[in-house]
């Protein structure tokens, strides 16, 4: 036979459908006893008796009234090999539907992880076209010298450190470079300081949609800045990907990180 | 004036907390916590005092409105 004379319908559609109880008996008129629940039945080939109309019950255990009563009184002297059978139906069975557990376990992983790259793909769209730390900023750093946003791009790969710390001051006024040395010393020894000019800073400040506002400066001409606490969570190609803010515990934040490291290269 | 280090900050919070403590303690009265009161004043920059201060009352009476319920006043009667 020709392989175009195959219909193919005729192939895939009794299989799809031996896969849904209660649709046995639209198929052949003879085999539809044979697609219930014991699937497992259907394909052995050993079980030729599955396969005759009226004989559906000459599977069960204990069928002793179908058989001459001779035949029986036999079958208990000799070694019976009824229950072995029976067991290795059972057996069958159950692999069969193990597997099509898992076939169906697979198939429902795979797309969900379709679902969840879809997801991941709109919320970057989304990040994009808020546009938050779009553009470039350049500032002082607490050794002073002048960095631009170009200078922290790079790649997530593991031969450097995932993540550089980044602290930019809301108040320029007072956080000079000398301030901001003595300032990120009790933090973490890569926390970079970034300060610069007022324009420079309220340039950054923009770009990354952070508001600040200095109070009234009282007699001694000290004054509390009130400000935006938030960390933002960067991508090595200046796209913002996260915030967390001070609700967010440290394993919460390094989780998210984990995530969005894990992610992204995925995506890249 | 230079902003206070990461030592003196943890000094000026844990006399705040301290401060806090006592007041929970006293029922709000500040007669009670002179001593804390002092203490916290003297180891917390003056805009912190105050902002801390502010804080604590907005802080009770988030916990008020949160346990008590919020009734809101009324408008202007219509003629």
């Amino acid at each position: 036979k020709h392989v175009s004379d195959i219909n193919p319908r005729s192939v895939v559609t009794p299989l799809g459908r031996s896969l849904q109880p209660g649709l046995g008996r639209s198929l052949q008129p003879g085999l539809g006893r044979s697609l219930q629940p014991g699937l497992g039945r259907s394909l052995q080939p050993g079980l030729g008796r599955s396969l005759q109309p009226g004989l559906g019950r000459s599977l069960q255990p204990g069928l002793g009234r179908r058989w001459p009563h001779q035949q029986t009184q036999k079958r208990f002297l000799s070694q019976d090999p009824d229950p072995s059978k029976a067991r290795l139906k059972l057996r069958t069975r159950l692999l069969v539907s193990l597997l099509c557990g898992c076939g169906l376990l697979a198939a429902w992983w795979y797309v969900d992880s379709e679902k969840q790259q879809k997801l991941r793909m709109q919320r970057i769209k989304q990040l994009r076209k808020a546009a938050v730390g779009q553009g470039t900023f350049s500032l002082l750093d607490h050794t002073g010298r002048r960095r631009t946003k170009q200078d922290f791009l790079g790649s997530w790969n593991p031969l450097m450190p995932p993540v550089q710390p980044i602290f930019i001051t809301v108040d320029p006024e007072r956080d000079d470079v000398a301030s901001l040395a003595r300032y990120v010393k009790d933090f973490h020894p890569r926390l970079i300081g970034l300060t610069g000019s007022l324009e420079e800073v309220e340039h950054a400040g923009r770009d990354y949609r952070v508001y600040a506002s200095p109070g009234p400066k009282d007699e001694d001409g000290d004054y509390i800045v009130d400000h935006t606490i938030l960390i933002y969570l960067v991508s090595p190609d200046g796209l913002f990907l996260d915030y967390y803010n001070r609700m967010k515990s440290q394993d919460q934040i390094v989780d998210s990180v984990r995530n969005h490291m894990k992610n992204y290269t995925r995506l890249s | 004036m230079a902003a206070p280090t990461s030592l003196e900050r943890k000094i000026c919070w844990s006399a705040r907390d301290k401060l806090w403590q006592c007041l929970d303690d006293n029922g709000g009265r500040v007669e009670s916590c002179q001593t804390f009161q002092s203490d916290f004043e003297a180891k917390c920059p003056a805009q912190w005092v105050k902002y801390f201060t502010k804080r604590r009352d907005f802080l009770k009476y988030k916990e008020k409105m949160q346990t008590e319920g919020f009734t809101p006043a009324e408008g202007p009667k219509e003629s």
